[in-house]
């Protein structure tokens, strides 16, 4: 029956070509811009990391001027902390894992001499970075915590992304392999799979759309080789005479660090808290955190939404777009209305043969969402052309050209969309068909 | 004008009607709203630097070679530069500084004023600043050689009055009254004092948060081991071909470092590329849905005169003209249109509301709606024109014919 009804809505289709084309077309355009924004939405407010978003969480404490005004961020803190509160929270057992990271810039030499340096966005973190944010690995490993020690001094480790990886050594597997970086040697543990998180979402005080760094060095080495931070850059410190950049980055107030723990249950968020709370009011005595305590350890999840790191305008428009494939659906009533209208006598004729009104229903119904599929195929077509566009805007943001595509979810997401305009389009005519009464139909035939 | 009638007619077809009725408020809705988020970006992307954007090269040179990390050859490779850029034929002027017009690049500080508190941007800025960038001195006087102190870094000299050009909204504010030079503006901390010997005009900071357009430029070369920042100011016309000259120059000058040039106008609409794409995307989804909805009312009263040939054929017969008849339809699409945009204008604001607390969206404004209005009536009409004009040359004989 169902085939039958197939066959039917095809012939229905062939039969008016230039109205079928109108109909197909106008849910074409409709499912196209639908799917288009609201994939733009889904891909700017997609979780980064879906495992680990709720339990990776970012510390703020307000180390911010008594004598000012709230900090001017978005959160009303200082978006990131000093070096010497680093120190003291790394020391905290609570988190399962724990790492503070700044972005740097340093230059990498290549071992031809032929070859020019290349000055390359660089991220110190700790060794527990990898796991927390899930880094894929393509040749080797992290290097281990022992390595990042701070004590001892931090072994001369590196990692380097997969696009280094294939500048400098054509992609082969370049584990053990030195690399002099600034004025060290350091031996690579590691090098990273293509990866490219849908957000900077370890880092979203710069750009948040930014391509992760190209190297990564274990923490420690910042303070050895007084690395400074090309990142946000905080300071309200009072110095006397002319501060060294030690004293500049490693003892003062700067706050240029993020810091990110994992805590994988309530009770540990809780102590954790406490924690930060009983630090900061024994910082007191030493005449700082003279603002009122105002700790935060927010989720990821949490620190995406609050930062506004997805552009607001992206949900306006994705509902903009539904309501625009309404409007494109409620404008083919009137089409299918008058096609099926015009069919009035045959339907007549069938009812008196037996047909059932259910039926007819169903059979006009069908006719509808064949047609909506139809368009709907049509559309998801063109909206990788809008996509594309897209990519082509807003590219140099995030440096690269296909930040925009569809996914799996999308496809599934313009599938209902071209059901349910199908639906709008076609539940009132398919109604008003089946209720046609066949005697009307039949008398002058 | 017979809108009894037609209104009665109306009711008797009320499926048809709700749907052009709910058409229109949808349209007019969704419209309105595009437009006042379209004039918000808008506003965003048709602001101006008030500088030379046009004609500006931002030129960045980053060092390798370990000399640079020495203070005194940094200095001499600065001003080796500046003269090198200020040399390059083509070039209007150049300067050393850290700010680059649609990126930023100062740091932000409180400064006092009594007992007042003011925000502002400051930079370093060398004796060609105001030149390169293309924004003029209004009051006072540019810096002096004399003042222009040895010495790199991009701080201000600790515990000494440097000498300060301000902006003219920096002025403003802080000096409601005038008198800015002359004026000595210390620093939150106590610790920097500036004398005001200049104001300069228009400035802007491209940052997110409330900072306005307040600069204060202080003389100092900027840089450091890692980088080193040029403005270059291009006679109208040789900035594109200046790009790979500036490369070259510098590359052959000192060779131990590489150096990036960039247009500034490459730099702004990188800056504007968010607003630039909901400007687009806003654009192309309002004039589909108008063109949509004009084929929608084509459809629907193609579909109404069709199914009432008879009745026209009747009324045609009775002595109605065709003039009578097209009226008839263009009256009632008039009307529909009507109740659909008044509808509509509700719906606007209700949208708007959700609107203003999702994207902090400005209030709709009411001519908005009025110039919609004015939109969907002309397309209304122009959409039932055809399908009226059909009608209206219905032969009267159709009445007679048996259907």
């Amino acid at each position: 029956m169902f085939a039958y009804n197939l066959r039917l809505a095809w012939k229905s289709l062939r039969r008016n070509p230039i109205l079928s084309v109108l109909i197909v077309g106008g849910i074409a355009l409709g499912v196209a811009i639908s799917t288009a924004f609201i994939t733009v939405y889904h891909v700017f407010s997609r979780d980064p990391l879906p495992n680990k978003s709720g339990v990776l969480y970012y510390v703020q404490m307000d180390n911010w001027d008594p004598a000012a005004p709230a900090h001017p961020h978005v959160s009303g803190l200082p978006p990131q902390i000093t070096y010497r509160d680093m120190r003291a929270l790394m020391r905290s057992r609570i988190p399962a894992r724990q790492t503070a990271s700044y972005q740097a810039a340093l230059y990498v030499f290549p071992g031809d001499d032929r070859a020019r340096p290349s000055q390359e966005p660089v991220r110190m973190v700790f060794s527990d970075f990898f796991p927390m944010f899930e880094v894929p690995f393509q040749y080797g490993s992290a290097w281990s915590r022992a390595a990042d020690a701070a004590d001892t001094g931090p072994e001369p480790v590196v990692v380097i992304s997969s696009v280094l990886n294939d500048r400098l050594f054509g992609g082969a597997n370049s584990v053990g392999k030195t690399l002099r970086i600034d004025r060290s040697e350091f031996r690579i543990a590691g090098v990273l799979a293509p990866w490219r998180p849908s957000i900077h979402m370890y880092d979203i005080n710069g750009n948040p759309f930014s391509d992760p760094e190209t190297v990564f060095l274990p923490f420690n080495w910042g303070e050895r080789l007084e690395i400074r931070s090309t990142g946000n850059f905080d300071n309200w410190t009072r110095f006397d005479g002319n501060p060294t950049l030690k004293d500049i980055l490693f003892n003062s107030e700067a706050d240029f660090l993020q810091m990110w723990v994992e805590l994988p249950d309530e009770a540990s968020r809780q102590a954790y808290k406490s924690f930060l709370d009983a630090y900061t009011t024994d910082q007191r005595k030493a005449g700082r955190f003279l603002r009122p305590l105002d700790n935060r350890v927010t989720s990821m999840r949490d620190l995406i939404r609050q930062w506004k790191v997805v552009p607001p305008q992206t949900k306006a428009i994705a509902s903009i777009s539904i309501l625009f494939l309404i409007v494109a659906a409620l404008n083919l009533v009137g089409l299918f209305l008058g096609k099926f209208l015009a069919r009035a006598p045959q339907v007549g004729v069938r009812r008196a043969l037996g047909a059932s009104r259910g039926s007819i229903f169903l059979q006009h119904l069908i006719e509808c969402e064949v047609v909506g599929l139809i368009g709907g195929a049509i559309g998801l077509l063109l909206s990788l052309g809008v996509l594309a566009f897209f990519n082509k805007v807003f590219g140099s943001l995030a440096r690269t050209q296909d930040f925009f595509r569809l996914d799996l979810t999308m496809v599934l997401a313009a599938v209902v969309l071209s059901l349910v305009a199908g639906a709008i389009a076609g539940i009132y005519p398919a109604w008003r068909i089946c209720s046609v009464p066949p005697a009307r139909y039949l008398r002058n035939q | 004008m017979p809108f009894g009638p037609i209104f009665r007619a109306m009711t008797r077809n009320r499926a048809r009607f709700l749907l052009i009725v709910a058409e229109v408020a949808l349209t007019l809705a969704i419209v309105a709203n595009c437009v006042s988020l379209i004039r918000q970006s808008r506003a965003e992307l048709a602001r101006e630097s008030g500088f030379d954007d046009e004609n500006l090269l931002s030129v960045t040179s980053r060092a390798f070679a370990e000399a640079f990390r020495e203070d005194n050859y940094l200095d001499a490779a600065i001003d080796a530069d500046a003269r090198t850029l200020n040399a390059m034929p083509g070039v209007r002027a150049a300067s050393n500084t850290y700010f680059v017009p649609w990126i930023g690049g100062g740091s932000s500080t409180e400064v006092m004023e009594g007992e007042k508190r003011f925000r502002t941007q400051f930079y370093p800025a060398d004796l060609r600043l105001l030149d390169t960038l293309g924004v003029k001195l209004v009051q006072g006087r540019s810096f002096t050689r004399e003042e222009f102190a040895p010495g790199s870094g991009g701080s201000a000299p600790a515990n000494a009055i440097s000498p300060a050009l301000i902006s003219e909204k920096l002025a403003d504010l802080m000096y409601p009254q005038g008198g800015a030079v002359g004026k000595v503006i210390r620093d939150s901390q106590g610790v920097d004092a500036y004398r005001v010997v200049g104001v300069f005009g228009p400035f802007y900071n491209p940052y997110g948060w409330p900072i306005g357009d307040y600069a204060i430029f202080y003389p100092a070369r900027s840089g450091n081991f890692r980088s080193i920042q040029y403005l270059v100011r291009a006679a109208p016309g040789q900035a594109r071909t200046l790009i790979p000259e500036i490369e070259k120059t510098l590359l052959a000058a000192n060779n131990g470092r590489n150096v990036e040039v960039k247009s500034i106008v490459e730099i702004r609409s990188f800056y504007n590329s968010r607003d630039q794409s909901v400007v687009v995307a806003l654009n192309a989804v309002m004039i589909l849905l108008v063109f949509v909805t004009a084929l929608g009312i084509v459809g629907i009263t193609s579909f109404s005169v069709a199914e009432r040939q008879r009745q026209i054929g009747t009324r045609r017969a009775l002595g109605a003209t065709q003039a009578d008849i097209l009226r008839h339809f263009l009256l009632e699409n008039w009307m529909v249109t009507t109740i659909g945009a008044v509808l509509g204008a509700g719906l606007a604001y209700a949208i708007n509301v959700g609107l203003v607390t999702m994207v902090d969206g400005a209030k709709l404004d009411g001519w908005i709606l009025v110039a919609g209005v004015g939109l969907l009536w002309a397309v209304g009409l122009g959409a039932a024109l055809g399908p009226a004009l059909k009608a209206a040359r219905i032969a009267p004989a159709i009445a007679t014919r048996n259907v």
